[in-house]
């Protein structure tokens, strides 16, 4: 069954243009970012001035390995929202072509649909993921001048911490498209919410910790994964107390995200096979 | 056994009840017509059969058993509108029907798309195709594997007389195999060339079922003439018999209960009460003028 789920999603994704070109730009932009981050510090710290000297005595190089993997993670997850677009088009467009009736009629099973498209968005963020790994390897490898190889994997965690990220993110994404059903509704509400509503509801709750002894900000549906990969050390280092209670966080986040990821995949099923085609 | 029973189907959006208590049952082999106007509940019908909808209460049955998404396998379906991603070419498109349904090869798709006329745009992406071709592909997924069952909702929309006609010479090919086909349409000539078999639906209600013979034929109606008309109206007034009368420019169309006249004995009828008849003549109702006269208000 799956390899027929496996073969199905593929010949409706192999001549898509638009899925294609979205994955080339999520390709581009994570050495985009990085590189961009990474040629920026090496300015700072090649100036030979004193506050340029001073940051690399204070930062060391967080490009090298192996904290390479944890600011790789941190900086590419800015632009999950590629991807996301790419997962809310898998599932909409069904919708709109009415695709999603016609897979039933000619003999899926509802819940077959489903998994149809939670592989898909399993092997986006695989891909995705490739891409960020790529993306650390080689910067790790150019920032670090002497790779210790016992030493390169000391912070590989970051991989399975930035996967469970993006799926779990991925996943609220197609939910959002299967609920909204219309491409560039759910495509604004889903910018809308992650780049701006939760961000402001999220210092809104931090302000209220200090009355209410808990920061339900932490809680929010992309803090919950965001709060997998805290700032590097070398952003962290300015708020340092804060960054400590972050990264003694991280475990927790990882349970809170599985178990988000879960509902929200529970629900696309019981949504799809409840509701009329 | 029936290839489909429809048991006591119900089903309302909010307060619209879009099907209200239907049953009947779709024999095997046969071509089978559902009509009624915009808005009677045939797609939703065939969406319920298809699972893409769920009806408040009653049940089906598919070969008679309870139904499964693998008795949907078997049946070549196109329902409403062509579903078909628009990026793909038809070939991308049917290879993704085969995947699903496991109906059919990669030889049968270019066999299917030879048989709608398809081939030679079978490269094409669907976006770039006309209404009817379109249309054409969705019948071509349907019949993919030559399912033994199809079910085709307006299978006509968008064509053009030649594929008009050519669809109806397809659905009396599959009929001569075997095949069952179960089809919604507004086309009442149409469904009169090809179906033996009819079910009217009006706003959600089942108001006539059966061999499309004896739909039609529910009463007898006899055309008349004579040189004064309005005597004869008044006459044949007095038939033991009559159910009803309809002036029109034609003559004069008497009804009566099936079987409970024939010609011969109206004509000795009419001779008895001093009349010749110009014209009588054993007229045999259109489909059409059955579905206006069940279906009007």
């Amino acid at each position: 069954m799956i390899s027929t789920i496996l073969k199905t999603e593929w010949l409706k994704l192999k001549n898509y243009r638009a899925f294609w070109l979205l994955l080339a730009v999520t390709a581009i932009s994570y050495p985009g970012i990085n590189g961009i981050a990474y040629y920026a510090f090496m300015d700072s710290i090649d100036a030979k001035t004193q506050s340029g000297q001073l940051v690399k005595m204070l930062l060391g190089n967080p490009f090298a390995f192996p904290q390479s993997f944890h600011t790789t993670a941190y900086l590419s997850s800015f632009f999950t929202f590629i991807p996301a677009i790419v997962v809310i088009m898998l599932i909409t467009n069904e919708y709109m072509f009415k695709t999603h009736r016609q897979n039933i009629i000619d003999g899926w099973k509802k819940n077959t649909f489903i998994w149809g498209k939670f592989i898909s968005v399993l092997l986006i963020t695989l891909i995705v993921t490739l891409f960020y790994l790529v993306v650390a390897s080689i910067i790790g490898t150019i920032a670090t001048p002497d790779v210790d190889r016992a030493k390169i994997l000391e912070k590989a965690h970051y991989i399975g911490l930035f996967s469970l990220q993006v799926f779990c993110q991925l996943s609220i994404a197609f939910l959002l498209g299967l609920l909204i059903r219309k491409a560039f509704i759910a495509y604004g509400i889903f910018i809308f919410y992650s780049f701006i509503l939760e961000n402001m509801l999220s210092g809104l709750f931090r302000l209220k910790s200090k009355k209410w002894g808990i920061d339900y900000g932490h809680y929010l549906p992309f803090e919950i994964s965001d709060r997998l990969i805290p700032l590097p050390p070398f952003i962290g280092k300015f708020n340092e107390a804060d960054n400590k209670l972050a990264i003694a966080a991280i475990d927790s986040h990882v349970v809170y995200t599985l178990a988000l990821t879960a509902f929200v995949w529970l629900l696309s099923f019981y949504i799809f096979k409840k509701r009329d085609l | 056994m029936p290839v489909l029973e429809i048991n006591a189907i119900s089903k309302s959006y909010g307060k619209i009840r879009a099907l209200d208590n239907v049953s009947f049952n779709i024999p095997k082999g046969s071509v089978f017509g559902l009509l009624g106007p915009n808005g009677s509940g045939k797609t939703t019908l065939l969406s319920i059969v298809l699972d893409v909808l769920q009806a408040n209460s009653g049940v089906y049955k598919w070969f008679g058993e309870s139904p499964t998404y693998l008795h949907r396998k078997k049946i070549g379906s196109l329902l409403e509108t062509p579903n078909l991603y628009h990026y793909l070419t038809a070939v991308q498109n049917l290879r993704i029907t085969q995947t699903i349904s496991g109906r059919g090869n990669e030889g049968d798709i270019h066999a299917v798309l030879e048989k709608v006329n398809l081939h030679e745009r079978k490269n094409s992406r669907f976006s770039t195709y006309s209404l009817g071709m379109k249309q054409r592909l969705a019948i071509a997924a349907a019949l993919l594997g030559d399912p033994a069952v199809l079910v085709l909702d307006e299978p006509t929309n968008g064509l053009d007389p030649v594929g008009i006609a050519e669809i109806r010479g397809l659905i009396r090919e599959l009929a001569t195999k075997g095949h069952t086909v179960i089809m919604a349409s507004h086309l009442l000539d149409e469904v009169e060339k090809v179906c033996d078999h009819v079910a009217i639906l009006k706003r959600g209600q089942l108001i006539a079922c059966g061999a499309v013979e004896e739909v039609l034929s529910a009463e007898d109606c006899l055309l008349l003439s004579a040189a004064d008309q309005l005597l004869l109206t008044e006459k044949m007034g007095g038939y033991p018999g009559l159910v009803r009368m309809n002036a029109t420019a034609e003559g004069l169309e008497c009804y009566f209960a099936k079987g409970a006249s024939s010609a011969e004995k109206v004509n000795q009828y009419c001779f008895e009460q001093g009349m010749v008849l110009s014209q009588i003549w054993a007229k045999k109702k259109r489909l059409e003028e059955k579905f206006f006269e069940l279906t009007s208000e």
